[in-house]
């Protein structure tokens, strides 16, 4: 039904832009970035930049600051690593406290290339996959430095007494995941984002308790402030008094995560969002290629208009589930009156060597091409089955219980089904962003002194994450990136102990709080929420899982109407100076708002398909992906230039010496 | 001193102190109500358990002190206990249901317990601090429990007892650390069989004299 | 198949820490058996802000049971009376039609409200921040296999690592304590061989920092384990008590 309301609300929509010609975007500057990727062979690359980069002697560590906004994986670890290195550290976070970060919802587990189980894996192989998994769309020296620390990551996490799942021996275990074809994924039953999180989270609250850390909860950053354009500070709003403070540092990392709730429905938190990140960009730190977006195959499928988001079932799950739906299509027979031979196990016969653990951006548009053939199942048509009894019959509900049971539990409460009965109903959902600002190998954005972090940058997963990676990445990050390259920016610039008493500070509140005064003195008539599941709409039906030039275009259009309504129209109660979460939210949807433009503008100048970002106008002829890396094989990334007006393309190439070009196939 | 007091007046300190008088309450109740069934075997014999017990000369007199020691113990722990939860809520909830957690027993200790030590009190008036010079042991229980109040009192703070016990006697357990799946559930049952055993042993025996009466 | 209800809510309003709070009551009408309570606030939420009034603020991120974010008093149960269950993740077919909910804060000393139904759970992490850790830093920690932990062991201390700490366990305690969730991060690291040599000094600490924050005291009512929406054992306080008092009376930390 929600489905029939949305197609008639852009029906009136259509009527009124009529079909858009896609727009030349991609302006005449295309400047190369330097990403500063250091010479020599690719596995030396890491050990060699170490060396080169300038250190801070241990006793000069503890006079600077650094800021890190975030309490992810990536935020929590950084935070704890600098502290321990010496630094005074002063750490934000959005929730009531940093174990909330949404990494915390991450369930199936973590990549390393231990090798462990013997089946073949290396370094090498992590660094392959993950390339040829993110459609050789990454920066290939980033990648291999991840695939390198992330061995280090599994060590680090064990020590901290992460509870990593064991087998009887008392080894640690592995099981494989989606993209795959070795076990190279540590995991803590469907809980491992929550317990790597809490492993960071610890060791953050140690160096709280030894005074390193400051702990600034219930703070949202509204802005970053430049001196010299160097990132000296950040303006951040006190969620519970209103009141705005001023944070002055030598550095600012964001760890802000991604910004999948720009659909409005995604797998994200509720206050997962692209603020922290979008006014960073609009202090001049590029947008890399924001177009990229992960659509998670394995999501319970949307069931009402009143929806607030979407639960995500670990992709691990189809380790022993098999995808499929009826045959034929319109057929509403329930799902146990569908004898085998009518039932089309789609992944399996398309590919039969990965079958049902091909990566997602595969799996999440096959689903989405049997919906579209009119074989969905469920109350909508927009759902396939997941089905275990297979898993059951061969190694018993017990030992099924224990691998998914909390998956299966939650299941059940959302939807009043019980999988272990009857096959779970899935649907693709927005669940992850590969895109992010710009950084260089040492993860500084393009404002010098800006590092960025975790998912909030671009770096490692190209066109798609594979599963079991984001986990890896921003501890990467955190734990074993930032620690050395800080170093090297703090070291190698001069110090410039800059106060919160600076104009620089002063201008950028001023800036801040004229537009909270603005979005309070609106008191127009609709809700926030209306307006970002509108946004939502537009962005899931033409930025989604699948796009063409046409509806991008139409959709850049409906997105400028809907801002310039939502300035008018928006209705913001309370007061400014008090815990007002609509103001929290009309803040974020406000950028979401532009960046939903943003999104387009790359979508549209991004003339080929890969991994998530999917042009109709651009398939092979089995419905794959089709890159065109004579043109796009580069990250796009969008410099601001002024509000209104278009966004500047700089291209960083992409340069592939180790791993060949393919077109991928998981036949 | 200072890691005693230390460890002891934390809450989980003062939980211990709680167990272990709590068990050795335990302990005297079943050897009090072993006594106790020697009135059964008619007046001679209990009040010959008397004297007997009275024979054992200063060993009663260091136990009863020591009795009264954890009586203070007991009793002052568990209202520094009740005070500090009190003070740990300050507004209560307006609407409040327990989720199956709480028993009977545990959700009354504080009151069973002021019902107790108002007993006891009475009880020790009564049979204890009483001038036994021209009377036996018999005559005054046989005595007290001819009136009808007297019975009710005693039935009123048994079954306050055996609830107080039900949750005490495993609670004690849990306290000091000695929760294991083998023997958490049987815990459980002893310290339900045990409360029925003081309630029943107990309280039957006021009932007992007055019908004899 | 949708179903819809009416509801009557009375909801705890307070605008600050220093109010005083009361009940207002809304009626929340054409609510879907299929929304999660969340949602059904949002819904009462989005009305409020059309008339005119203030929105319900109420604490809520992830929307799926992991954060421990969410977390009210529903009719007397901390995150409703479903079991193993928050509150973003009780659904509104367990109500029915023209029921009255009672929706209230999490009730203690050491949560104060902030607004409305939101707390201040501040004091857990200054639990965990008495011990709730491994001091190991980063880097130079031995291989990932170097010490093998029996599969049951690992199991334990991942029931206990669960502990999402939304605080329903210190709401649903008649004394407000924090003894499972003490308990749940104590037992976790005590029974694995990475969080050992730092036991005693862990117990200790955090059972005096938990003192100290105005929690109650445990009294084995066992309301928090029935209500934790991660199910969490009082074994584990049963452990934490076993840990504390050994490190009391025999380790050398004081």
């Amino acid at each position: 039904m929600s489905q029939l309301a949305q197609r008639q609300a852009f029906a009136t929509f259509k009527t009124h832009y009529g079909v858009a010609h896609p727009q030349p975007v991609q302006k005449g500057n295309t400047m190369a970035l330097d990403a500063k990727i250091p010479g020599g062979p690719i596995a030396e690359k890491w050990d060699r930049h170490r060396f080169e980069l300038k250190l801070v002697n241990p006793a000069n560590k503890r006079k600077f600051t650094v800021i890190v906004v975030g309490t992810g994986l990536a935020g929590g670890s950084a935070s704890a690593t600098l502290a321990e290195l010496g630094y005074n550290v002063k750490t934000f976070c959005i929730q009531d406290s940093p174990r909330r970060a949404h990494s915390i919802a991450a369930q199936g587990g973590i990549n390393a290339a231990k090798n462990y189980p013997n089946d073949g894996d290396s370094i090498w192989r992590l660094f392959y996959d993950t390339v040829k998994g993110g459609d050789f769309r990454a920066r290939e020296a980033n990648v291999y430095r991840l695939a390198q620390v992330s061995n280090d990551i599994i060590d680090q996490c064990v020590a901290q007494g992460i509870p990593f799942a064991r087998d009887y021996g008392g080894l640690l275990d592995n099981r494989s995941f989606g993209g795959a074809q070795v076990s190279r994924t540590f995991y803590a039953r469907g809980q491992t984002g929550q317990q790597l999180l809490l492993g960071a989270y610890s060791a953050l609250m140690r160096q709280v308790a030894a005074g390193k850390v400051q702990m600034f909860p219930r703070r949202e950053m509204l802005d970053v402030v430049l001196v010299d354009g160097h990132a000296k500070g950040i303006v951040v709003r006190n969620m519970i008094n209103g009141q705005m403070e001023r944070h002055a540092a030598d550095a600012v990392v964001l760890c802000t995560g991604g910004y999948g709730n720009v659909f409005f429905l995604s797998t994200n938190a509720m206050a997962s969002n692209v603020t922290a990140a979008f006014r960073a960009y609009k202090k001049g730190a590029f947008f890399a290629n924001p177009c990229f977006t992960q659509i998670h195959p394995t999501c319970i499928p949307v069931h009402g208009t009143f929806q607030s988001k979407l639960t995500l079932m670990s992709e691990s799950l189809r380790n022993d589930g098999r995808v499929w739906v009826p045959k034929k299509p319109g057929d509403t027979r329930k799902p146990d009156q569908i004898p085998e031979s009518e039932r089309d196990y789609y992944l399996e016969n398309k590919y039969p060597s990965f079958g049902n653990l091909v990566p997602r951006d595969v799996a999440s548009r096959n689903a989405k091409e049997q919906c579209d053939m009119g074989k969905g199942v469920g109350e909508t048509g927009q759902a396939v089955y997941l089905d275990f009894a297979d898993a059951i019959s061969r190694d018993g509900r017990d030992v099924i219980a224990k691998k998914y049971g909390n998956l299966f539990q939650m299941y059940e409460k959302i939807t009043a089904d019980d999988p272990y009965e009857t096959p779970m109903m899935i649907y693709p959902a927005i669940h992850y962003t590969m895109g992010g600002l710009w950084v260089d190998y040492n993860l500084m954005s393009t404002v010098p002194g800006l590092f960025v972090l975790g998912e909030a940058n671009f770096s490692d997963h190209g066109a798609n994450r594979l599963g079991a990676s984001a986990l890896m990445q921003g501890l990467a990050d955190g734990y074993f990136v930032l620690p050395y390259t800080i170093g090297g920016y703090l070291a190698g610039t001069a110090k410039a102990n800059v106060t919160t008493g600076h104009k620089a500070f002063e201008e950028s509140e001023k800036q801040v709080t004229g537009r909270i005064d603005r979005l309070m003195s609106i008191n127009g008539k609709r809700t926030v929420d209306d307006f970002h599941k509108t946004l939502g709409r537009i962005m899931w039906e033409y930025c989604g899982m699948a796009r063409n030039n046409e509806g991008l275009a139409m959709a850049r259009g409906m997105i400028q109407e809907l801002r310039a309504e939502f300035w008018e129209n928006v209705r913001v109660p309370g007061t400014a100076a008090d815990f007002n979460q609509s103001l929290e939210r009309a803040g974020r949807v406000a950028d979401f708002l532009e960046f939903g433009e943003l999104m387009i503008i790359d979508a549209l100048a991004r003339q080929e398909s890969c991994g998530g970002h999917f042009n109709e106008k651009f398939e092979t002829e089995e419905h794959e992906a089709l890159r065109d890396d004579d043109n796009f094989c580069h990250a796009a990334a969008w410099e601001h230039t002024g509000d209104g007006q278009e966004p500047e393309f700089h291209k960083e190439p992409l340069v592939f010496e180790n791993v060949k070009l393919t077109q991928r196939s998981y036949k | 001193m200072n890691w005693i007091t230390g460890t002891l007046g934390s809450s989980i300190g003062k939980k211990l102190m709680m167990a272990i008088t709590g068990f050795s309450f335990c302990g005297f109740l079943a050897a009090h109500l072993a006594g106790n069934l020697t009135i059964y075997g008619g007046k001679e014999a209990f009040n010959g358990y008397a004297a007997h017990l009275h024979a054992l000369g200063p060993l009663l007199t260091v136990a009863e002190l020591g009795l009264l020691t954890f009586a203070l113990v007991h009793v002052i722990t568990g209202l520094t206990l009740f005070l500090g939860n009190l003070k740990a809520r300050p507004v209560r909830y307006a609407v409040n249901k327990s989720a199956g957690g709480r028993t009977v027993g545990s959700a009354t200790m504080p009151y069973t317990g002021v019902i107790l030590l108002a007993f006891i009190i009475f009880h020790l008036m009564n049979f204890h601090f009483v001038d036994k010079t021209d009377t036996t042991i018999f005559n005054i229980v046989a005595n007290a429990f001819s009136n009808t109040g007297y019975v009710l009192v005693y039935i009123v703070a048994m079954v306050a007892a055996a609830i107080h016990v039900s949750h005490g006697f495993w609670s004690a357990f849990q306290t000091v650390g000695a929760n294991h799946p083998k023997y958490m559930p049987l815990f459980r049952t002893v310290s339900i069989a045990f409360a029925v055993v003081v309630g029943i042993g107990f309280g039957f025996l006021p009932i007992y004299i007055f019908l004899l009466a | 198949m949708t179903k819809t209800i009416n509801l009557t809510l009375k909801v705890w309003r307070q605008k600050g820490s220093k109010d005083k709070g009361r009940f207002d009551t809304y009626h929340a009408e054409n609510i879907s058996t299929d929304m999660s309570f969340l949602e059904m606030l949002d819904v009462v939420n989005d009305q409020l802000t059309i008339d005119g009034k203030e929105p319900i603020a109420f604490d809520h991120d992830c929307r799926e049971g992991i954060c421990g974010m969410c977390g009210c008093v529903v009719n007397g149960r901390a995150h409703g009376a479903e079991k193993g269950t928050t509150l973003c993740q009780l659904h509104m077919r367990h109500f029915n039609n023209g029921d009255t909910i009672a929706i209230e804060p999490f009730r203690a000393m050491a949560f104060k409200v902030i607004k409305d139904l939101a707390v201040d759970r501040s004091a857990l992490d200054k639990i965990i921040q008495a011990g709730g850790y491994v001091s190991v830093n980063t880097g130079g920690a031995q291989d990932a296999n170097a010490i093998l932990v029996p599969q049951e062991v690992a199991d334990l201390a991942m029931d206990a690592a669960q502990c999402i700490g939304c605080g329903a366990c210190v709401a649903s305690c008649p004394n407000a304590s924090a003894m499972l969730f003490t308990s749940a991060k104590v037992s976790q690291l005590a029974l694995l061989p990475q969080g050992k040599p730092e036991a005693a000094k862990r117990a200790l600490n955090m059972v005096r920092t938990m003192d100290e924050l105005g929690f109650g005291n445990c009294t084995n009512e066992t309301e928090c384990e029935a209500e934790c929406p991660k199910e969490i054992s009082i074994t584990n306080i049963a452990r934490l008590n076993r840990e504390y008092l050994k490190a009391g009376f025999f380790s050398r930390s004081m």
